[in-house]
């Protein structure tokens, strides 16, 4: 006896939206049977990581910082995932947006009005088009597959952070410390919750997902991502061209990226700091995949990631919980939400393993391929 | 004597479920030793499934069979190799870059040493006059030579049933009169001989028995010989067949499309390159494209597309102007529309709605795309009308593509160019896989068009179709194009030397010695073919 995989007929609508849920199901559960092996009681854990962020109101406006990144990359990338273009290098573009918006922020140092954060949000939205252009430029021109060179050029964007923050950008007053001055009033986001940490970011990621939902459902350009990605022949003939395809849909994950790049340096961070790469980026893959790629389900995964990040603070001071606990749990989201992919276009059938004389066996087998 | 009282191969009550669909209903037939035994059916009537399960592929449901009077359990095609049956399936699975005798040795199951097993290759092939240089290397052969590899490792095997499936849809005229020879020498022998195809003159030049099947079940079982093509198509789509109707033969109007020395290297390795191509299609003009596939046909409808721009501006010129140079929206809506071969993946989406299939290329020309949004109602309106003009049977204009019959899904695909009323039709292989039924609604819908004032190309393998549409026909073999000849005075024999890469008359001496054979080897049955074409 054996089991086979036999692909179905359509896709099952309800295991699309039922795996992702399943995922994160999963992960608690074997989050709880891993931790409880190492010795911590594994129910508290997973109550503290995934529950405790919800239930404690104080946590909420964590929740909507941490957030806000991952959603606002989040819907980026999985825009050019639906294309299948997979920019997985976007926490190389988060950074040079990061940076672009502190080059910004230190060339007007001096000045003062409201246009200086609408001018680093630009900067930063530049910042990470430029940092995707070199992959995509090689995709489309030389078909080098992006995968490598957006990942790859993370790492250069983040010796470029660190070259800058040791070097030229080092702020005269930090006593050595590898930093930048801190921005000036005008360049650092103002709370729009009095009373809360939450920033401009929270609003904006809102505001991307619901543009982004409209464009990708009713929009002509949405329509060409998803057919280049569906069907790329039947897209050519459609008259839609697979490299502006490309060039469009790593741009927007790429000024996305550098949005959200500028978001957290004008607003947490207030100035640029080696500590700057907080794996945003890398995250937000794990939240287009758990949103199933669709700007709203991107905007809940968005808010179940920074539950697990919110929590793991919480586990680590209540429980003892070490930190890296965090990114386990986030990897075996990511895993099991792959592998009930392979169950929205499968079907898994157990069959029995014929002998050349078998003749019971193979009408059981048969029985049962006529019964499914 | 007692031999045909035993028959070779007897198939009792054989029943296959697949999901949706029980593929073989309670199958019944035998064959005779040294028969040959037609299986007849639509795409769909479940012919394959049925010899799949003879050749050990598949498992049935139900039912049993015997060989030789002995039940037959054959669990996988080895078993049913070493009892005698051998299969020539219509997709070789050949390896491009070894020899014809390392593909052969790679499919022999028992262990011989190369220069026993040439030997025996060449045995073989001299006693069935299979003409073929082990040594050459495969991606060089023709698609008929291709098709002897498989059959001479059939014969290896000395099968006492040999199961050829639609073996002739890739052949030349030629090529198939060799094959008949070959088959018929098998038969003589007493191997019998299992044909599956939906080509009815085949059948009748070829079979003693044909089997019909329809829907899954044996529906009639008759002598070719003795019946009219026409009343064995009628037993196969169980309907009388629509002829196609036209209106008085009216002169020709002013050019529509002009192709002007159109040349274009290969997209892939496999590619064809198009060589200086050339023609014109007039007002109310079906111009036939034939040939075999492969050379250049799928190159050819991506060229007329837009897919792959042409390099030169006047290459293509429509209506008077230049295309060449145009992508595919330009060219749209300029009034060219194109229906590639591939239905899933390349005409349409299966994972998307009719509807959004509708947005797909219909976008520009029925306006269903307004500042940069979708239009979803003036689409499913859209949808709607095409379902309904051509009775697609669809749950409506959200049902996913994929979901439809082939025959449906090309109706659709049709009717969503058609209805666009181009100027200018560009339709490969539009009754590819399709039911007779479905097949004769999208001829008459193409005459229809053409009569209505557009001028259409019609590129297929199936001379039959391109004999009964066409009032003009070329031939295309690697990549270039045959001089365009009227319909009426053509014949099969010179289009089947066209096919096969006989050009012009520089070479006459070639032509009238494979001419000569074609004649001696009972082309008659091929005329026939012509006529009931052209009576269908």
């Amino acid at each position: 006896m054996q089991f086979r995989l036999e692909k179905r007929a359509e896709v099952s609508r309800p295991m699309l939206y039922l795996t992702p849920v399943a995922a994160v199901i999963i992960t608690m559960i074997v989050g709880a049977v891993i931790f409880s092996l190492l010795g911590f009681n594994g129910a508290i854990a997973v109550r503290e990581i995934f529950l405790t962020p919800l239930t404690n109101s104080l946590k909420w406006q964590d929740l909507a910082v941490k957030s806000a990144p991952l959603i606002i990359i989040g819907v980026g990338l999985s825009i050019g995932f639906r294309a299948n273009v997979w920019n997985i290098g976007a926490e190389g573009q988060y950074i040079a947006g990061g940076l672009a918006a502190t080059g910004v922020a230190l060339i007007t140092h001096q000045m003062s009005g409201w246009w200086l954060l609408p001018l680093m949000g630009i900067a930063g939205i530049l910042g990470g088009m430029a940092w995707v252009a070199v992959p995509a430029f090689l995709r489309v021109r030389l078909n080098v597959n992006e995968i490598l060179t957006t990942l790859m050029l993370t790492y250069v964007a983040v010796q470029l952070l660190n070259f800058l923050v040791f070097g030229p950008w080092k702020s005269p007053f930090s006593f050595g410390q590898p930093q930048t001055v801190m921005f000036n009033d005008d360049q650092i986001l103002p709370y729009i919750i009095p009373g809360t940490i939450v920033q401009a970011g929270a609003p904006i990621a809102i505001l991307v997902a619901i543009f982004a939902w409209i464009m990708m459902g009713r929009s002509i350009f949405g329509f060409q991502v998803k057919t280049v990605g569906t069907a790329p022949d039947a897209a050519r003939h459609g008259g839609f061209s697979n490299r502006q395809t490309v060039w469009i849909t790593l741009l927007i994950g790429g000024g996305l990226a550098g949005l959200a790049g500028m978001l957290e340096v004008a607003g947490p961070f207030t100035r640029m700091v080696p500590q700057f790469p907080t794996n945003y980026g890398f995250t937000a893959i794990i939240v287009a995949f758990l949103g199933r790629l669709h700007p709203m389900g991107v905007m809940l995964a968005g808010l179940v990631l920074a539950i697990s990040f919110v929590g793991g603070e919480v586990a680590q001071t209540t429980i003892g919980l070490p930190n890296p606990a965090v990114g386990l749990f986030q990897a075996m989201m990511l895993f099991f939400i792959l592998a009930g992919d392979v169950l929205v276009r499968y079907r898994v059938r157990r069959v029995y393993h014929k002998k050349a004389t078998g003749r019971d066996s193979d009408k059981k087998a048969g029985a049962e391929a006529g019964a499914s | 004597m007692q031999e045909n009282e035993r028959p070779r191969l007897q198939v009792r009550g054989i029943s296959k479920q697949f999901p949706g669909v029980l593929a073989n209903d309670r199958v019944s037939f035998s064959v005779a030793p040294g028969e040959i035994h037609a299986l007849l059916g639509e795409n769909g009537a479940g012919k394959s499934t049925l010899v799949k399960m003879i050749y050990g592929i598949m498992q049935p449901d139900e039912g049993e069979m015997f060989w030789n009077g002995q039940p037959l359990l054959v669990s996988n095609p080895k078993a049913a190799r070493s009892r005698g049956i051998g299969m020539v399936f219509q997709h070789f699975s050949l390896f491009e870059a070894l020899s014809v005798l390392e593909n052969i040795a790679l499919g022999m199951d028992g262990s011989l040493s190369m220069g026993e097993l040439e030997k025996k290759v060449r045995e073989v092939m001299q006693d069935y006059g299979l003409m073929l240089d082990p040594g050459r290397v495969v991606s060089s052969l023709s698609v008929g030579e291709r098709q002897r590899i498989e059959i001479v490792r059939a014969l290896l095997l000395k099968p006492e049933l040999l199961i050829m499936d639609e073996p002739t849809s890739v052949l030349t005229p030629q090529e198939v009169t060799q094959l008949f020879e070959t088959l018929r020498k098998l038969a003589s022998e007493g191997c019998s001989i299992l044909y599956i195809s939906h080509k009815l003159h085949e059948i009748k030049e070829l079979c003693d028995t044909a089997t019909i099947l329809r829907g899954g079940k044996v529906v009639g079982e008759c002598n070719p010989a003795e019946e009219t093509s026409k009343s064995m198509a009628e037993m196969m789509i169980g309907g009388s067949l629509k002829e196609i109707s036209r209106g008085e033969d009216g002169a020709l109007g002013d050019v529509l499309l002009k192709v002007n020395g159109l040349s274009l290297g290969r997209n892939h390795d496999f590619g064809t390159a198009l060589a200086d191509i050339s023609f014109e299609v007039r007002r109310g003009e079906i111009f036939g494209v034939a040939g075999v596939a492969g050379n250049g046909q799928n190159e050819l409808l991506e060229a007329m597309s837009g897919e792959m721009p042409a390099p030169r501006e006047d290459a293509i010129i429509l209506h008077g102007r230049p295309m060449g140079l145009l992508g595919p929206n330009q060219r749209r809506k300029a009034g060219l529309c194109c229906v590639p071969e591939e239905r899933n993946g390349h005409a349409a989406i299966g994972d998307f709605s009719l509807s959004d299939n509708a947005v797909l290329t219909a976008r520009h020309r029925k306006g269903l795309v307004k500042s940069g949004m979708v239009q979803g109602r003036a689409a499913e309106k859209y949808t709607r009308e095409i379902i309904s003009r051509f009775s697609v049977m669809a749950t409506g204009p959200m049902a996913q593509a994929g979901s439809l019959s082939g025959g449906n899904l090309q109706k659709f695909i049709m009717g969503r160019e058609i209805l666009q009323v181009p100027e200018v039709l560009v339709v490969s292989q539009p009754t590819w896989g399709v039911d007779a039924g479905a097949a004769a609604f999208i001829h008459q819908a193409l005459v229809d068009m053409a009569q209505a004032g557009s001028a259409i190309v019609v590129i297929s393998q199936d001379l039959d179709e391109l004999l009964a549409l066409c009032e003009t026909i070329s031939v295309i073999n690697e990549g270039k194009l045959s001089r365009a000849m009227p319909i009426k005075g053509v014949s099969v024999e010179e289009l089947g030397l066209l096919m096969g890469g006989i050009h012009g008359t520089e070479e006459t001496g070639e032509r009238d010695r494979v001419e000569n054979g074609a004649e001696k080897n009972g082309s008659g049955g091929i005329k026939e073919g012509k006529a009931d074409a052209v009576q269908a």
